[in-house]
């Protein structure tokens, strides 16, 4: 079982990298102490620590990253994102990022040699890890304030929600054939 | 107008679940507190009691009343409040809570869940059909507390960057597999110890064999993916056919 060196952490305010310190052995990791130990902002924060934040600049631009994030595209914005928050590596000694979704995780290899990409499928870890972060990012993301969040998921929800419907507000409702 | 009308007459109490209430007038009936006063979302009948709640007046000025707005609730059109009205237990859900709403349709269900969770709770609403999901998104814009998604909640990925950790899961998507579309949706996005409320159509999962038998069946499979049943109940006489399944999520 390899060790989880990054997670990276997407939410409708931007992408977050996280260092891992420590981690669950694969044993125990259902069991409940190490469920108690992701549930425990103080606990988990020894876990993780914060890399780099980047926000998303404006709703366009989140949107267009969700778009590519919905699709599994390793979108520009996200590629430089990576490149400056994760230390380079050579491709013999690897960096283990922990992420979502196995297509990005196969775009993200293709784009940076010194990167392997563990998903939630392949490691049980990871699944936990990630679960952590959704929970506590917001706190451990010190540039946020409370209810940016969800200021930010509303609005991204509209929007995307909106360009999948095709839906116009101001014609209310226009039917394609 | 005839019906429900005439505040003056009718009692609100509080139901058992937060959030809930009953209106107690001619008939019963099942209410919640609108969070938009003034506004209905899909022509059902509203009713405002006027609220004296201070009696002791200040300066002299006897306060204002206040109106409270709520909406009629009706069981035959939804699950939740055929659920509510059948008697189950626990609903997981009240003032504040985060709700991952799965199979919203037209948003009309979602928008009594919206008035329990409040202005300090949301509803994530998940819909696949683009048809009802227009008007999903058109009642989410008076109401900021819920975030609609138009995606396949077979694909929870493709919506993770939207959806925050939630306190419970409810679930009417009348799908073949949809023990299987709860289960990944709670791995990503409930809570350990969250709570989740299936309705399950016997004649969507398996139309041959008998409704009891597909019950059971899917409460095994529920029970497989670390969600603990607590209870299950029947949805007669509002739905034939459908019974709403109680779960707690453990991941140990």
């Amino acid at each position: 079982m390899s060790k989880i060196d990054f997670l990276l952490h997407e939410s409708a305010v931007g992408y977050a990298i996280f260092k891992v310190n420590m981690q669950a052995d694969a044993i125990g990791n259902r069991l409940k102490e190490a469920e108690d130990t992701a549930e425990e902002l103080s606990l988990f924060g020894k876990m993780v620590e914060v890399v780099g934040f980047a926000p998303f600049q404006g709703a366009a631009h989140a949107l267009e990253n969700a778009n590519d994030l919905s699709e599994g595209i390793v979108s520009d914005y996200l590629r430089t994102v990576l490149e400056t928050n994760l230390p380079k590596a050579s491709s013999k000694h690897k960096l283990v990022l922990g992420v979502y979704d196995k297509n990005l995780a196969n775009g993200i290899k293709t784009a940076f040699d010194y990167v392997e990409c563990e998903t939630r499928e392949t490691s049980e870890i990871v699944a936990g890890l990630l679960r952590g972060l959704r929970l506590h990012a917001e706190k451990l993301l010190k540039q946020l304030q409370e209810g940016d969040l969800e200021r930010a998921q509303l609005g991204l929800g509209h929007a995307y929600s909106r360009a999948k419907v095709k839906f116009n507000v101001e014609k209310n409702d226009r039917h394609i054939t | 107008k005839p019906g429900a009308r005439g505040g003056a007459k009718t009692i609100i109490e509080p139901h058992r679940h937060p959030g809930t209430f009953i209106a107690r007038g001619k008939e019963d009936m099942l209410v919640t507190r609108n969070l938009t006063p003034g506004e209905a979302v899909y022509g059902e009948k509203r009713i405002s009691t006027e609220v004296t709640s201070q009696p002791g007046e200040t300066n002299g000025e006897v306060a204002p009343a206040t109106k409270i707005e709520y909406r009629v609730w009706n069981p035959f059109r939804s699950k939740l409040a055929a659920g509510i009205l059948g008697g189950i237990d626990e609903i997981f859900m009240k003032p504040g809570s985060k709700v991952l709403y799965l199979g919203a349709a037209s948003g009309t269900s979602v928008s009594h869940v919206s008035d329990i969770v409040g202005p300090d709770g949301t509803v994530f609403a998940v819909e696949f059909s683009h048809r009802s999901g227009r008007d999903l998104i058109n009642m989410a814009t008076h109401r900021p507390n819920i975030i609609p998604i138009i995606e396949d909640a077979r694909h929870p990925l493709k919506y993770r960057f939207l959806v925050s950790m939630v306190d419970c899961i409810f679930a009417d998507v009348a799908q073949p597999d949809q023990a299987r579309i709860v289960a990944m949706n709670a791995h990503l996005f409930l809570k350990t110890g969250g709570g989740i409320l299936i309705s399950i159509k016997a004649n969507c999962i398996d139309s041959t064999a008998p409704p009891e038998q597909v019950f059971a069946r899917e409460v095994v499979k529920l029970r497989e993916e670390r969600m603990k049943p607590r209870e299950q109940i029947t949805l007669e006489p509002f739905e034939r056919d459908h019974a709403m399944v109680a779960c707690v999520y453990n991941k140990f």
